[in-house]
Formats: C-alpha cells, structure tokens, sequence
C-alpha cells in the first residue's frame, strides 16, 4: 500500500510553467533584466531609431575633429618613448638600437604619407584648414625625430666632437730627419 | 679603501693575459744554453753511485757549469756564468756532487739537481786547476772525496778542500815565483808541476814538486830538463791527473818530439812524431780512471787528415813504448777516451764515422756510419766524450757527445744523431729581423703601378697577375695538403719558400751574430729552427770578429767589425756573400723633402750634424752639466707606426699627441751627488724640451730607457744607502702632449708642416706628464712591441735579470695619465684608466717566458707580423728565446680553441638537411597551389 505523492512545491510548478505574460505588479525589474521585447515594441523601436543625416557643415567639423586627433597622435607617444628611451640607456644594444630605429622610420614615414594619412579628411570644406592640421602633424612627427637625435647624440652616435673627425687629421710633417749617425 | 684600489688594479689587469696555455711551448721557442763546453772539463758520470743512467756534466767556455741529459740532449740544470771563462769541473767515482773552480769560486753542485753543496773563495787568485783525491787517506770523510785546488794569478800554492764542506784542510805555498801550471796525485802523494823560466830567456823547465796529502808539507822537488821544447803552456800537452798513468807529456814547437815522463820519476822517453805531414797539433787522451791500463792515446791533426798512436806505460819498468797506431784518414775527427772496468777503449771520431778500438790491440771492436745530418752538414767534430758498451769482445754501442767545429754540440748514439745543442747561440751580441727580398719586388711593383696613370696601371698589374699564374699549378697542387694541415693544426718544417709563402707573417728570419763571429738565420715561426750557419772568417781571411754589429736591408744584412775593414754583405735568405754594388743606402730619406741631421756622441757631448756626411762643424752640441755623464741616448725608432694622432678623452674631446720623429732621450749620470738625470731634445735643432732630475740613484746599476709614439719611460736602481723615503727600483713613464688642454693643438695649431730649426718659441715644447712606479725587480733592459699599423695597444717588455725572466708590461698599467689620490670617474674609466697605485707588481701571467728560465739577455728585439694583433718577439745573449705577443689579443686570427673539424661537420650535416628537407618543402608549397581553398 503506497501512499499517494504530495503535490510538487509550487515554485516548482512556476518553473516548469512560467507566466506567459508579465504580471501587472509594482516591483520593479532586477537590475541588469531586460525584458523580451514584444513585437509592437520592437516596431515603435524602429520607428525612433532612424538617424537624420548630418548637414555637411556638421560633417566637416567632425573631419576636422578627427584630423586634430591624428595630428596630435605622435605627441601623444612621446612622453612614454621619452620615458623608454632614457630608460634604456646609453650602450649599444639591440633593443636600443630597434627603439632608436623606429624613432626614425616613423615620422619619415608618415611624412611621406601625409597626403594619404589625411586623404579621408579631405573635402572641399576642410582642404583649406586641413593645412594648418597637416602642419601641426609634421611638427609632432618632428618632435619624434628630434627625440630620436637626442637619443643618437646621447649615444655618441653623431659626429659633434672633435674626436670624430681625428682620422681625417693628419700628422704633421717634418721638414728635418735626425738619426743617429750609427743607423746609416 | 686599498682592496678597492686592488680590486680596480685587478680589473684592470685582467685583459692583459700574456699567454695562453694550449699557446705555451708552440707559439714560442727557448735555447737554454751553455756555451762551447770545455774539452778536459766535460765527462758522463752517474749522478749518484746508484743511478742506472749517467748525465752529460760540462764546464763550457763562459764559465757556466751544466748537466744535459744525454738521451734528448735536454738541461738538467744549469749554473750562472762565470766571470771569465777559466772554468774547471771535476767529479770523484761513485760521488754525487760535482766540483767546480771557475775563477775563484770553487764549487760543489748536486750531481743530480744542481743545488750548490758547499761553496768556497780563493781571496786575491784564481783557480789555475782542480782535482779529486781518489784515494782513501784517513783524514778524508767516508764518503765525500777531497779536492785539491790549484791557486795562481796572486798567491800561488795548493789547497786541500774538504769534499764534505770545502773548508780547506791545508795550504801549500809556493813563493819561488815560477808559474804554476798542473796538480795531479797518486795514491801516496800530490804532485804539483810549475814551469820554472830561468832568468836569461830561453825556454822553461817543468819543475815537480811532491807534497804529502796529509800534511801539504813539500816532501821532495825536481826538475825536468824541458828549455828546448817549453815555453810556454800551450807547449805542454798533458800532465796526467787522477790516472793510472800519471805522465806528463810535451812537445817542441814545431811538434816534431813527443816527450813523455812519468811523473814521479826523472826519466824521459822521447818519440818522434809521424813525419809524413806536418803536425799542426797534437792531443793526448788518457783515461781518468785510476784503476783502468795504463795506456793512453796521442792524437796528431795535420792539414788534412789525423791519426794517432797507442802507448802503453810499464809502471814497474818505469818506461813508456808505442803500442800500434791508427792509420792515417784525411778528413777531420777527434778521439774519445772511455773505460769500463779496467779496460780502456778509444772511440774515433770523424764526420763519417765512429768507430772503437781497444787500447791493448789494434783490432777495431765496432764501426758505425753516421747518419748525415742537415745540422752538422760540412762540420768535423773538434772534442768530444764516449761512453762504449762492450760485449764479447766487441762493442754493441757507443754514445759520444761531440762537439762540431759549427758550434754543434751532438750526441751521436751509433750511427744516428740523436740530438744537437746549437751551443754557438750562447754568445750572440747582435741580431736583427731579416727582410726578404721578395717582399721588396712587390712593394716594388706596387709603387710602381702607384705611380702611373689608371691604364697602363691596369695593363702592368694584368700582366704581373699573369706572369704569377705560373705559380697556380703549384700553389694547387700544394693545397690539399695546407687544408688538411690547417683542419689537424699541424705545422710542418719551414723552408724560404714557406716563410716568403706565410700567410700571418710569423715565420720571420732573425740574423744573429755571435762573437766567435758565426752569422745563423733563426726562423722565429717555426720554434727557431736554424735555417742557415755560417762562419763569417770564410768571408774576410786574416781577420778576427769578435764584436759584429748587424743592419738589415732588404735582402741582406750588412755586418760590421773592428778587424773588418770594409762591412761584410750577406743574403739573409741563403747565407751567401752579396757584393757591396747591390748594397746601395736604402735608408736614407726623401733628401727632396727633408733635410737629414745626424748626430753621434763624441767627447762627452752630443753633437748633430748636417748630412749624412761627417762633417767638421756641428750644426748643435749638447753638453750636459758640469760632472754629468751621458750614458746613453735613444732615439725614437725609425719604424713607428701612429694610428690615431691624438688620444681621445672620455668626453670624447681629444688630447693631441706630440709626434716628432727626432725627439732622443738622453740619460746623464753624477758619479759623486748618485744622481741621474734625463735630458729630451729635438735632435733637428738640439733644442732641450724636457728634463727630469732624480736623486739618491745607485749610478752604477744600468738606467735603461725605450722610446716609443710619444712616450718614453726608463728605470732607475735607487741607492740604498740614500736617506729617500723609498727604495728599490723605479719605472718612469712619462707621454708627450702638444698642450695640456683638450681639442687643442698648442703653439703649432693646425700647420701640416712643422719645422723645429725654424721654431715658433718656447711655446713649441711638448707638454709631458709623468708617473713614477715602484717595481719589484730590477730592469736590464726594455723596448716596445711594435705592429704593423700601431693600431694594437703597446706592451712593454722588460728583460729582468734577477729572475731570468721577460716580462710585457700592458701599456694602460703603466698610463701616466691614472688619476692619483682618487678613484677614477666614469670619463676615466670609460678611457680605461684606473686609480694610481704606487707599486706595480709583475702579474705572473705578464710573463712571457712562463717556465722557461731565459738567463743573460742581453737585448730584446721586436717585429710587426702579418697581422695588426700580433708582434714578435726575439731575446738574445746567453740564451735565445722567442714568442710573439698580442697585447690587445688576437683580434683577427681564429684561435687554437676554434674548432674547425666541428664547423665543417655542421656545415655538411647543414647541407645534408637541406637535401633532405628540399623535396618536402617544394612538394608542400606545390600542394598549397593546387589545394581550393574551402
């Protein structure tokens, strides 16, 4: 003789049956719950994303924005190459030798791409001001440069020292010869 | 605070290891000499009564006392030269030291290892003769035979010296005035012959004198009638000593009479000589042994050939009679004697030859051929000793060390030669670097295409590039065996051609003269291999070379002398004469461009000349102070190359060398204030540009002093008994700058040209900084190494005496610019430069010579190699060494640590993987073609 089961918990029967619908209650949903969206949402949501298309004028300023931002870009890094190359010292070593090579190749790179890097920007509303951005970019890429010479000198890599041209100085000449008499 | 200074020294030093250990015993080379040994006075002997196998013991002409090892003609040991070379050595049976007189000092060496037993000074003479007392006395200790002296040259007399102490037991004097001459001793007394010269002229007579062993007092006295044939030593062949047969022997001057008496009685035999050839000399050998026969063997040398006669002594009759003689042979050759028990065996000698004969028959016992060698090619031997071993009637071996008339001394061991001692090195006193002819006729071509225009230029170096194809067959044929030799690191023996065909320029000739005059080529390459010896007489009849000095040219060398009267020219590469037309001036310089000044010592003074001519008027004189002596002077040497004008600075600014290539040093002495001091002058113009004055200097020691780029050091002995703070031994370095200042070029500025007779005031002197340093040792002599291009840092090499070393000082450890009193800053030390240290203390791994003991150097000469790291090194005087140095290391050759077997095994496995892996590579990158991509 069994007993008959007792009927399953009723948090049981919620979960095996969720409510098709959400109940009409004032407690607010959990943070981070997003509600399924029913179609007529979805639909009014559609509705208000259509996007009105900026003005040109509007796109310009944004060009020019964007523009600022890549000029600005190389200065941006040179604190922290500042900071690199000083902290790897003076001695001739392959990593320096790679960080100092790339301090170079950037900004004559970029210089010589200049007309593509800012091609994207170019409209005939910003052609005019776009050369003071371009200028502005140059002058940065300079700045990377001159960091790169700095580090160059500071390894004694330049020619500034008399030093570095002693092999080309020639010893002088005499216009007499001694010997002793026994060497001839 | 000094461990720093240590520890700085030390990281200093340590770059400047001198050798390394797989490069000890190949890169160098070491002759430990004796010198020419003495005939009466070399003899093999057991060095102790036990001992299976017997040394080699000789006194040679120098005075130095050594054992060799008759199997490799190696040094056992060796003693320090004496005075002169009036050298005796004496050795009792079944004894284990070795007696020496050499000069006034009698000496007793362990037979084994040379450690000095006792050792004795005869005040105010000189030994004049030594012998061991055999015989048991009683008053002799067990087992240390005596020995009797023979003192002359001041008191004349005879002294018994204890074997065990060398004290002397007694002393006989001999105050008649007559010249003594021998000792020798029988069983019951000692005799003591003198030559006793009459008043009127006329020859000597021989006067014996018997003393008693015991007492020395003068038992009895008698003379010989010998005034017709003696007078003087060299007339008397022998005076027997310690044998059986103690005869004394003596010819007349013409060598017809042999006369012969025994010593102890009054009769004398007399024979004549063989007449069929005059007798230039004649030589007696005996045996030494006391209880051998009494036989012995006289030896006659004529102009062509020599021969000899046996006697046999009767002792009871008192008579002496020819036994047999040995024939005539034409050709050169000597005899030996040697004894084994009581038989005596006589080994003759010859360039061809060795061959033994008993003394009691005539029958020859043994006959052996001599193997030729290259060594003694064209010599004869002049002495020498044997050692037979006789079986059955017959002898099985024979070992006899001679000495060849080329300066050779050889152990022929039965038909071979078994080693030489080139013993006539042992007085070299010149030697320069040999440069070879070959050499020139490419500088030669060289300059030539220098100086045409670019197409005939073009076209002339075509043709010599074609005229040496001739060589292609060869050099081909040839390479297969350099590869192999190069892969295994084996060298083989050197020839001209290889040393013209070296690719380092190792293998260099030095020219080496000795004062017998003997003039030998030594390939410094090749462990000093002789590569040719000649006899400089050959060349100048009639005269007698006793001081050559030698200059190298291009080609030859030319040898001057006293006696000569017209310098001798030699090829350097083959020995042969040159004739003086071919020896044209090829120092002198561009007269066009400079003016020649030469200046020479003379009269205590310093004087320079214009020209190469001697002129009467000198164009400048420089006279030290009054009381000054100039000792010596150098010069900068002609060959300087400077790499770099200027030293760079840590803050790479540069400090301008002063570069004059007339500057001379000149060192002056003060016998009476012990001070010395150095004068540096522009010999152009004898302007004085510099001095240094150093007090409390012992004088009498040497001050040497080298030159070198613009620096210049020297070394001074201080006095001992001055009251200075230090004492020892100091080294002065001092460098030459055109100013004191960086980036500045002095008084001169930038002029290319410069001229010191025109000069632009006081300005024009150097600016010289100078440090002094303590050294352990005292210096005998220094020089600089030298490269080809000077770019390799300097070493200095200093011979020390004291310690038979040599020794490259580093030139940094010696910079004058080492900051004192502080450390050095990181500008400094970047410039390799370290704190100041007063003491400089020899590192043992300076020392060039490691284990080798190079004793009585007189000079050390220098040359670049083929290769900028490396200089070669040549010492002389008493020994030869050689080694090469590379002060900055070897930068530009694969050292012996280089694996070559190895890079040409992963060469091949390399290129083995790469077949392999080929076809897998090209299969895949076919494969990805032809894949659709998904």
């Amino acid at each position: 003789m069994s007993a008959q089961p007792p009927p399953p918990p009723k948090w049981v029967l919620d979960l095996n049956t969720p409510p098709t619908t959400k109940p009409k209650t004032n407690i607010a949903d959990p943070p981070g719950y997003t509600a399924s969206l029913t179609r007529r949402d979805r639909a009014a949501a559609s509705k208000q994303s259509v996007r009105k298309q900026p003005t040109p004028e509007e796109m310009d300023t944004l060009k020019m924005k964007k523009a600022w931002e890549v000029a600005i870009a190389p200065a941006k890094q040179l604190p922290m190459n500042a900071i690199g190359m000083y902290m790897t010292g003076n001695t001739l070593q392959i990593f320096s030798i790679f960080m100092v090579f790339t301090l170079f190749k950037t900004p004559l790179i970029a210089a010589l791409n200049l007309q593509k890097t800012f091609a994207p920007f170019e409209t005939p509303g910003t052609s005019s001001r776009l050369i003071m951005v371009k200028l502005v970019y140059l002058l940065t890429n300079a700045l990377m440069l001159g960091l790169g010479i700095w580090k160059v000198n500071a390894m004694g890599l330049l020619p500034t020292t008399r030093s570095d041209w002693l092999a080309w100085e020639a010893e002088r000449t005499w216009s007499e010869r001694a010997v002793p008499r026994e060497w001839l | 605070m000094r461990v720093n200074a240590a520890l700085a020294l030390a990281a200093c030093l340590a770059p400047a290891a001198a050798i390394f250990e797989d490069d000890a015993y190949h890169i160098d080379f070491h002759y430990a000499l004796l010198g020419h040994p003495k005939h009466e006075a070399t003899f093999f002997q057991k060095p102790y009564a036990a001992s299976k196998a017997s040394l080699l013991y000789t006194v040679s002409e120098n005075g130095t006392v050594g054992a060799i090892n008759p199997k490799d003609g190696a040094l056992v040991w060796r003693s320090a030269p004496g005075a002169s070379g009036n050298g005796h050595l004496r050795a009792g049976e079944e004894q284990d030291t070795v007696i020496s007189a050499v000069d006034n000092r009698i000496a007793a060496w362990s037979a084994s290892d040379g450690r000095i037993v006792w050792e004795t000074n005869i005040d105010g003479a000189i030994a004049e003769d030594l012998e061991i007392l055999e015989q048991e006395d009683g008053i002799s200790n067990d087992n240390a035979k005596d020995a009797v002296v023979l003192v002359a040259h001041g008191i004349n007399g005879v002294k018994r010296l204890d074997g065990k102490t060398g004290r002397v037991k007694w002393t006989f004097e001999d105050t008649s005035g007559d010249t003594p001459f021998q000792v020798s001793s029988s069983p019951t007394t000692i005799y003591y012959i003198s030559l006793h010269s009459p008043l009127l002229g006329g020859g000597s007579k021989l006067r014996v004198t018997s003393l008693s062993p015991i007492t020395g007092k003068k038992l009895d006295s008698y003379t010989l009638s010998s005034e017709g044939e003696v007078y003087t030593k060299e007339n008397i062949l022998f005076a027997g000593a310690n044998t059986a047969a103690p005869i004394l022997a003596w010819t007349d001057k013409a060598h017809k009479v042999l006369k012969v008496n025994i010593i102890g009685t009054k009769g004398v035999s007399s024979f004549n000589t063989p007449t069929s050839e005059s007798i230039e000399s004649i030589v007696l050998h005996a045996p030494r042994k006391v209880n051998s026969l009494p036989h012995f063997l006289v030896e006659y040398q004529t102009a062509t050939g020599h021969s000899a006669e046996i006697y046999h002594v009767d002792l009871k009759k008192s008579t002496v009679s020819q036994a047999y003689k040995l024939p005539l042979l034409k050709g050169k050759g000597t005899f030996a004697t040697s004894t084994t028990d009581a038989n005596v065996y006589f080994t003759r000698i010859t360039s061809e030859e060795v061959s033994v004969v008993a003394s009691v028959s005539h029958g020859i016992l043994g006959k052996w051929p001599i193997k030729g060698s290259s060594a003694l090619a064209g010599a004869y031997p002049v002495h020498g000793v044997a050692e037979v071993v006789v079986k059955d009637n017959s002898a099985s071996a024979v070992r006899s060390a001679a000495l060849f008339s080329n300066g050779q001394w050889a152990l022929i061991r039965n038909n071979e030669i078994a080693w030489n001692r080139p013993e006539f090195l042992s007085g070299t006193i010149s030697a320069v670097w040999a440069q070879l002819p070959e050499e020139e006729s490419l500088a030669h071509q060289l300059e030539e295409e220098h100086h045409q225009d670019v197409i005939s230029a073009y076209i002339h170096r075509v043709q010599r590039h074609l005229r040496d194809l001739q060589y292609l067959p060869a050099w081909l044929q040839n390479l297969p065996n350099r590869v192999l030799g190069s892969v295994t690191g084996q060298s083989d023996s050197t020839t001209i051609e290889e040393i013209q065909h070296d690719t380092f320029g190792f293998h260099k000739l030095v020219i080496a003269a000795t004062e017998k005059g003997r003039l030998s080529a030594l390939d410094v390459g090749s462990q000093g291999k002789i590569v040719w010896s000649i006899d400089l007489h050959q060349f100048a009849p009639g005269s007698i070379i006793s001081s050559p000095s030698l200059k190298a040219f291009r080609g030859f060398v030319e040898v001057k002398d006293s006696s000569l009267t017209r310098p001798l020219f030699i090829n350097s590469t083959s020995g042969g004469q040159v004739s003086s037309q071919d020896a044209h001036d090829q120092w002198l310089p561009n007269s066009d461009q400079e003016t020649l000044v030469t200046y020479k010592l003379s009269e205590g003074k310093l004087q320079g000349f214009l020209g190469a001519e001697p002129t009467t008027q000198p164009v400048w004189a420089f006279t030290p102070p009054p009381g000054e002596k100039i000792v010596r002077y150098t010069a900068r040497p002609a060959k300087d190359p400077v790499a770099s004008i200027g030293k760079v600075l840590g803050d790479r600014r540069v400090l301008y060398k002063y570069l004059n290539p007339n500057l001379v040093l000149v060192t002056t002495v003060t016998e009476a204030g012990r001070r010395a001091s150095v004068y540096l002058l522009d010999s152009a113009s004898g302007q004085l540009l510099h001095t240094a004055l150093h007090s409390g200097v012992d004088v009498s020691r040497p001050i040497p002093s080298t030159f070198s780029e613009n620096w210049f050091t020297y070394s001074l002995t201080l006095d001992s008994t001055s009251s200075t703070a230090s004492r020892g031994y100091q080294l002065v370095v001092s460098e030459l700058f055109e100013s004191p200042l960086p980036d500045d070029r002095g008084p001169l500025g930038d002029s290319a040209n410069s001229s010191t007779v025109l000069p632009k005031g006081e300005a024009a002197k150097p600016h010289v900084v100078s440090q002094s340093f303590q050294i352990p040792e005292e210096i005998s002599h220094m020089t600089v190494t030298q490269t080809r291009q000077g770019i390799t840092s300097r070493e200095l090499i200093v011979t020390l005496p004291s310690s038979n070393s040599i020794v490259g000082i580093p030139r940094g450890v010696i910079d004058p610019r080492r900051p004192v009193g502080r450390d050095a800053t990181a500008q400094e030390q970047s410039e390799g430069l370290v704190r100041y240290a007063p003491m400089i203390l020899f590192d043992p791994k300076w020392h060039l010579n490691h284990k080798y003991e190079v004793a009585g150097i007189k000079d050390v000469i220098t040359s670049e190699s083929g290769l900028e790291s490396t200089s070669l090194v040549f010492a002389y005087g008493k020994d030869i060494f050689g080694t090469r140095v590379a002060p900055s290391f070897a930068f530009d050759v694969l050292g012996k640590g280089f694996n070559k077997v190895q890079m040409l095994l992963t060469v091949a496995a390399l290129f083995v993987g790469v077949l392999f892996v080929a076809p897998l590579v090209r299969r895949k990158q076919i494969n990805s073609l032809w894949t659709v991509p998904q």
